[in-house]
């Protein structure tokens, strides 16, 4: 199993983004997107924002589960409360993992907006965040 | 408990804020009232100075036939003057209360600057309400 | 790999992670600043004494302590003269502090929500957010809810949020010839960015309406704009 996961900020702009493997079942981790396939993640997950868009409208919950699919992928998105969109690519059925994992990089990201030199919008640079987003991954996917 | 009127000196002896809380009080010009503060401001500071006792804070009480006047002075110079009717108790209660409204309204307001004479309108509307019931 | 730095490509490549951003398949843990050895002056990321960042702090932590008012009162008295320092009329200061409170209220919404765990809900509704923010986010400011809250009877885009005696306010007195200020501005930011967040887009100010008992009544004006009244009409159930 293999995700790509990214932040977009409320001007459909990407704050954050990255990719990891499973740790579960002795995955190590690692992501194995072919060469070819990484551009198109990043399609796939911004044509899922227009659905995002309707979801958000019907459903209340920040979590809006599964809200897309590309071939055998599957997008789950989170929506934050100045929305904001977690978005992760996966190809497998996981809802509650992948709540966990939203949860916590909810938290974190809810920390980064604490930073007073932090505005909304602007990219995630922090490496601390990172270490926090992979931690997570690693904790449930 | 009646209070006929309060003043408000600033370290240099100007006066920054009066109010006359009963009727019939002999009106003052501004011009008197100024002097009657820096009269008052070096008095203060001359009985501070030949007072037997060392550390002295100067004038705190001055009791006539007509009237009572309490002088409280802050750490910072800053005096209030609370005329009473003679023989009232418990005056300095009033001044204390009166320098944490000037605490709250006054110094915490933006729009005032230092030493300048007090135009605050929830400052004024407070010391009424405190002033008001006690008449 | 190489797309991500095309210039064509809509996303631009600025992840910490470097496995993403070098182009190497093999991904190695992003260097962390805290593992590293502290250097002088090496490093542009300034840690707290107790080398703990801001990640390491607990969201809840502070969620029922209280701020003193004398020093919220003090430190926003000093936002208004610096405010003031930097502006030319009346209005012109009630946007500074407007945009002062404006960033504020863009965490707080985050921070609200986030607090409720999974029970939290966006609202979607004008009533609910409305709601939500003379509710719970006036309650998490002041300790209280708002006053009142009423639709205007001339224009359908219009609501009034009423507070009697303005937290912000209670020690400010506004000299006669500014008489049109009202320092509430700053509330009337957090509310504003909190709608916007939820994507209510919406114009908000602050007026004073002093009355004989209540002689600091504010009545935070809520504009909201052209979109989300047409959004509203067609949502279901209404």
């Amino acid at each position: 199993m293999t995700f790509y996961f990214a932040i977009i900020g409320t001007k459909d702009n990407p704050i954050y983004e990255t990719e990891f493997g499973t740790s579960k079942q002795g995955g190590d981790g690692h992501a194995r997107f072919p060469d070819e396939q990484r551009p198109m993640n990043q399609f796939i997950l911004h044509s899922a924002l227009d659905i995002v868009e309707e979801v958000q409208w019907v459903q209340k919950e920040l979590y809006l589960k599964t809200v897309d699919r590309f071939n055998n992928l599957l997008v789950s998105c989170f929506l934050t409360a100045g929305n904001i969109k977690f978005l992760l690519l996966h190809d497998s059925k996981a809802e509650d993992p992948i709540r966990q994992f939203f949860a916590d990089v909810h938290e974190a990201y809810v920390k980064t907006l604490m930073n007073p030199f932090y505005e909304v919008d602007m990219r995630i640079t922090s490496t601390v965040f990172d270490s926090k987003v992979r931690a997570a991954a690693k904790k449930y996917l | 408990m009646v209070i006929l009127s309060i003043l408000i000196l600033n370290k240099a002896g100007g006066l920054i804020y009066q109010r006359d809380f009963n009727e019939g009080l002999k009106k003052l010009s501004s011009n008197d009232y100024l002097v009657l503060a820096g009269t008052f401001h070096g008095v203060h500071a001359i009985t501070s100075r030949i007072s037997p006792v060392p550390g002295s804070g100067g004038l705190e009480v001055l009791e006539s036939d007509q009237f009572r006047m309490q002088c409280f002075q802050t750490l910072t110079g800053t005096k209030f003057l609370v005329f009473a009717e003679p023989h009232q108790p418990n005056i300095d209660v009033v001044c204390r209360r009166v320098y944490e409204l000037y605490a709250d309204y006054v110094m915490k307001n933006p729009f005032y600057q230092i030493e300048m004479p007090i135009r605050c309108e929830s400052f004024d509307r407070h010391l009424m309400a405190y002033i008001k019931p006690k008449q | 790999m190489s797309n991500l730095h095309n210039p064509a490509s809509p996303f631009v490549p600025f992840s910490p992670n470097p496995a993403i951003q070098s182009g190497v398949a093999s991904p190695t843990t992003p260097l962390s600043i805290s593992q590293k050895t502290p250097q002088l002056g090496s490093s542009n990321l300034r840690y707290a004494s107790s080398r703990k960042s801001i990640y390491d702090r607990h969201l809840n932590r502070t969620q029922r302590s209280e701020l003193s008012k004398a020093s919220f009162a003090f430190l926003f008295g000093e936002m208004i003269q610096y405010a003031q320092k930097q502006v030319s009329g009346i209005q012109d200061l009630e946007k500074k502090l407007n945009i002062q409170g404006y960033s504020i209220g863009q965490r707080l919404l985050e921070l609200l929500l986030h607090r409720e765990g999974r029970s939290a809900k966006r609202e979607t509704r004008v009533l609910g957010i409305l709601q939500f923010v003379a509710q719970t986010v006036y309650r998490h400011l002041f300790g209280k809810p708002a006053d009142g809250l009423e639709k205007s009877r001339d224009n359908e885009d219009e609501y009034m949020l009423i507070d009697n005696d303005p937290a912000v306010n209670s020690y400010i007195s506004v000299p006669r010839e500014m008489s049109q200020l009202n320092c509430a501005a700053f509330v009337a930011g957090i509310i504003e960015a909190v709608l916007d967040g939820s994507l209510f887009p919406s114009r908000v100010t602050a007026h004073s309406v002093p009355t004989e008992q209540y002689p600091m009544k504010t009545v935070f004006l809520i504009k909201f704009d052209e979109s989300v009244l047409e959004r509203e009409s067609v949502m279901p159930n209404n």
